[in-house]
């Protein structure tokens, strides 16, 4: 009998990703072409909006051999304007899947900046290829890199690495892949031409790999103000983030080393070099008010160690056991473990007890989420029955599970702040919609700020009809974050919404030319999958939508009834032409007469009452 | 050769349908006169139509026959929306004013097709058969009078002269007992004069091959009758004709149909007119007689009977209601098939031989005729 031990291995971001490519949209050379397209020219965007520069992208696929049949290894380079990346954190950055700086809790194109490490991926399994970075923080040196992946050990490989000369700032990536462009064109063509209605400060070009040329320039000179990044809202919280925020906000032990006594020192003012542990404590009492919070645990820490400078050297302080009022400490000098009773009843103690045990629960929510004042503060520890001076660090696991989920039945929270959303604005949207559909009729809304989950959001939307337009509509133009979304849209919640509307009653019909942009900017976007191209159907976001909808088909309905009546009056006066003369013509035949009458005048009359519609004859019954 | 007196009788009948020709297009021309005049004077014409809706058709017991009422609807060439149905409308009475006065016939299909040759333009052809009951109804003459004639054809056999009037049979004549299959009632026969006839009675019959039967066994012989095959319900020409006989041959009229509810309600559309018809007054025989299939011969005659429909019974409840069927025989029929729940055809006397029909059962019923 033999035993068969199971192995446990760790396997690193960059291979888990490797094993599920398609998670990220990198499930065949066609949709990997597109994808990489995206997460490159995304990433140009964002970094241009968040330093306020006017992006200028050029997008350039080439074939490595154009006469290969489809798919074929292509060599896809995203350029930009944009500030450019440090060159310490270039390897980092695109040699390392999970590495970025996107998490921040604000609205931006991407999440973790993972599809561009997912790209760079890609194409180095499909064509062994190491990505080409190029980057000026200056606009005087630019990094060259060439970098390829420790797939396993999720490290970047340096290739090469040197400096050159450039009189320009921005960044240039670079990367040879798999790709299928005789399938992809469309959407990619589809995608740069989408993404230039939606961020019209953009000028944005494409080189095909057939040679032909895709421009378009930026037709809005202000770009829009960049969002900021907030602390999070409590209806979007869970355990962990919890957790995670606690940690930040205890203030770690700090090292008793040379350089903290030469800051206590410094701080207390003590020019003599050996004072006596009483006078320390005595020169503390009486500047309290102006020492560091630093400074002031130090202090409390000598206070139950009752030693001066000298000693403190000499130890090393391991643990504060706050329940059992003891601290320990290693002491070099003998090499073991010792501890000291603490006072409860000494004013350090307290200081101690707020360093390691936290802020209270009230301090804690005013102070780590947005929007939350005292009054509220208190409200909500009365409701979730947590005492407000509740210490932070002394929460047990189910406490904080506790804390959670009241913090998401709590309804007294104001809506989350959506400073952190950066909307395109009713101006840039209805000059878009101008400019690439010369439509007939235009109407834009952009809706006030809601939140799901505790996320804010804010919808966007635009009509259009007629003009440049085609028939058969309404075709949906989706967005959400300024990324046009291509794929999927059949389940799609923009869709749900479009299809539900009776359009019928805005007077509507038939195979009509008119269009619908619609943009849900938020600090997160439900997609339904990881390949984020359609948007779940969250009833807050599926209700802003409805709304901004229906305030826009009424407002195309005005117009289409305004239309429909001048078509109308155009219409009666056609009919009357047309079929005055042939009454004419008959009874001249019936009344055996040679001329025909003279209707001149009640063709005139006609165009005289155009206005005035002669409702007092329609059906009228009288009695003989 | 003709006799003098044959010759100024034929001139006299030509001279008849002349006039009724010359009446007809008079009116026409009024009628175009007065649009001209509106039109020439920079006014929108406009004339008055009797309503056709079910409110306004009332049952005259004078007349014994259903009329429209005094309700009229003003079609003005002003409204946008009456505009082209009152254009189709002249057109109509200008095409029915051509046929007239080149006396050529036309039948609903013809007219549908032929407005296509003036921009005229109708959606289907009911639409056109509509306008052309609208022009019945503004002018009180059936289409037939403008020449225009139903496609469905009836058959009518018997000792009959008659002189046909359209154009290039002028003067000639005609014996309907000269074709055994019978004649069919087309628009020549229904603008012929009626010369003279032997015959002292009209049998209307609803079915086709027991207007054969009748001729095989001679029953125009035999009871001195004219047989008419109304094929189901009578057209509107065999109707005109119908009335025709009856009133200018002084011939009694009995209508022998199915025994069912349908049957009867055949023979009292040719004694009173159809609802559909109800702006026309030339159509109705008031003295025609039913004779059977009653309910009651089923059980008389121990008829072979199938049992009625769900809406073979419906049809009776709603014929209750009309007030035609609200006392004598047609009551008391409806009430037995309604108790019965069975019909029976014409055809079903074939149970007791071939020529029962004629030598048993028409026999019995002519003389019963007489008391109705």
């Amino acid at each position: 009998m033999s035993l068969i031990k199971e192995k446990f291995n760790q396997i690193s971001p960059s291979e888990f990703f490797y094993s599920n490519r398609d998670l990220a949209g990198f499930s065949n050379p066609t949709r990997s072409l597109y994808t990489a397209v995206r997460e490159f020219v995304e990433n140009a965007l964002d970094a241009c909006d968040q330093k306020g520069i006017l992006p200028d992208v050029h997008l350039t696929i080439k074939a490595v051999d154009p006469d290969k049949s489809d798919p074929k290894p292509y060599i896809l380079t995203v350029k930009d304007n944009g500030p450019g990346i440090e060159p310490e954190h270039i390897p980092l950055a695109f040699g390392t899947v999970l590495y970025g700086s996107k998490f921040g809790l604000k609205q931006a194109r991407g999440m973790f900046g993972l599809g561009a490490t997912m790209a760079i991926l890609y194409g180095q399994i499909t064509t062994n290829k190491p990505v080409t970075v190029k980057s000026s923080v200056d606009g005087q040196t630019q990094d060259e890199f060439e970098l390829l992946l420790d797939i396993q050990k999720n490290k970047p490989v340096i290739v090469k690495h040197n400096t050159k000369q450039v009189s320009k700032k921005g960044l240039s990536v670079s990367i040879c892949l798999e790709g299928d462009y005789s399938k992809a064109g469309n959407k990619i063509r589809d995608y740069v031409y989408e993404t230039s209605l939606i961020t019209p400060y953009a000028s944005i070009t494409f080189d095909d790999p057939k040679g032909e040329k895709f421009s378009h320039p930026r037709f809005v000179k202000n770009i829009p103000p960049p969002p900021t990044i907030i602390r999070p809202h409590p209806h979007g919280i869970d355990v962990e983030r919890i957790r995670r925020m606690i940690v930040e906000s205890q203030f770690e032990i700090p090292t008793i080393d040379d350089a903290m006594i030469e800051k206590v020192r410094k701080d207390l003012g003590l020019s003599v070099k050996n004072l006596s542990f009483t006078a320390i404590m005595d020169k503390a009492k009486k500047k309290w008010k102006t020492l560091s919070r630093q400074v002031r645990v130090v202090i409390a820490l000598m206070s139950f160690l009752k030693m001066d400078f000298e000693k403190l050297n000499k130890i090393k302080i391991e643990d504060i056991d706050m329940p059992n009022k003891k601290l320990f400490y290693w002491d070099f000098g003998d090499s073991q473990s010792k501890s000291v009773d603490m006072d409860p009843e000494s004013q350090y103690f307290k200081q101690l007890t707020n360093t390691v045990q936290g802020e209270p629960l009230t301090t804690f929510l005013t102070k780590r989420f947005q929007r939350i004042g005292p009054t509220t503060a208190l409200k909500f520890a009365e409701f979730s029955g947590f005492k407000p001076e509740k210490r932070m660090g002394t929460m047990t696991n189910q406490e904080l599970v506790n804390l959670s989920d009241s913090l998401q039945k709590f309804e007294d929270f104001l809506a989350p702040d959506p400073s952190c959303l950066a909307p395109l604005g009713e101006g840039p949207l209805e000059k878009g919609i101008q400019k690439f559909f010369n439509p007939d009729f235009a109407a834009v809304v952009q809706r006030p700020a809601s939140a799901y989950s505790g996320f804010p959001f804010i919808i966007e939307m635009g009509i259009a009809y007629g003009g440049d337009i085609k028939t058969g509509g309404p075709h949906v133009y989706r967005y959400a974050n300024r990324i046009p979304l291509l794929y999927d849209e059949g389940s799609d919640v923009v869709l749900k919404v479009v299809n539900d509307t009776d359009w019928g009653r805005y007077k509507i019909k038939g195979d009509p030319p008119f269009i619908i942009v619609s943009h849900i900017c938020s600090t997160r976007i439900p997609y339904k999958t990881a390949g984020k191209e359609n948007v779940a159907d969250r009833p807050e976001i599926e209700r802003e939508l409805r709304l901004g909808l229906q305030y826009l088909s009424r407002k195309l309905a005005a117009y289409m009834s305004k239309r429909g009546q001048a078509d109308m009056a155009k219409k009666r006066a056609n009919l009357y032409a047309k079929y005055i003369p042939l009454i004419a013509e008959f009874c001249t035949e019936l009344a055996g007469k040679k001329k025909e009458p003279d209707y001149k005048k009640v063709l005139e009359i006609e165009n005289m009452d155009e206005v005035k519609k002669p409702v007092e004859e329609e059906n009228k019954v009288e009695n003989k | 050769m003709k006799t003098n007196k044959e010759k100024t009788k034929i001139k006299e009948r030509s001279k008849k349908a002349d006039a009724k020709q010359k009446n007809i297009l008079e009116m026409l021309k009024s009628h175009g006169a007065k649009i001209y005049d509106e039109l020439d004077n920079g006014q929108f014409p406009k004339f008055s139509i009797p309503s056709r809706s079910v409110s306004n058709i009332v049952y005259d017991k004078k007349l014994r026959q259903y009329i429209l009422g005094s309700n009229a609807a003003i079609r003005s060439s002003r409204n946008s929306s009456q505009l082209r149905s009152f254009t189709q409308l002249m057109w109509l009475a200008f095409f029915a004013n051509r046929l007239t006065k080149e006396k050529k016939s036309s039948t609903l299909r013809d007219v549908y097709y032929s407005s296509q040759a003036f921009a005229i333009e109708f959606e289907d052809q009911s639409e056109s058969d509509n306008i052309i009951v609208d022009l019945e109804a503004v002018t009180s003459k059936p289409r037939e009078d403008f020449h225009i004639f139903p496609e469905e054809r009836s058959s009518i056999f018997g000792d009959l002269n008659i002189e046909y009037t359209i154009p290039g049979y002028e003067g000639k004549t005609m014996n309907l007992s000269n074709h055994p299959d019978g004649y069919s009632i087309g628009p020549s026969l229904t603008t012929a004069e009626l010369v003279d006839t032997s015959a002292e009675i009209v049998i209307a019959i609803e079915k086709g091959g027991l207007f054969t039967r009748f001729v095989e066994e001679q029953v125009d012989k035999k009871f001195k009758s004219i047989i008419i095959n109304t094929g189901g319900q009578a057209p509107r020409s065999t109707r005109t004709l119908l009335k025709r006989l009856h009133e200018e041959m002084n011939l009694p009229v009995i209508v022998l149909t199915d025994g069912d509810v349908y049957g009867e309600h055949i023979a009292m559309v040719i004694k009173s007119g159809s609802a559909n018809a109800a702006h026309l007054r030339e159509l109705t025989v008031p003295d025609a007689k039913w004779v059977g299939v009653w309910a009651t011969d089923i059980e008389k005659y121990k008829l072979p009977t199938i049992p009625m429909t769900e809406s073979d019974i419906k049809r009776c409840y709603d014929l209750k209601k009309d007030p035609r069927y609200e006392d004598g025989i047609w009551k008391k029929e409806l009430d037995v098939f309604l108790r019965l729940k069975r019909k029976a055809e014409l055809e079903a006397f074939s149970k007791y031989g071939l020529t029962n029909i004629t030598e048993k059962y028409l026999p019995q019923k002519l003389e019963l005729a007489k008391s109705l």
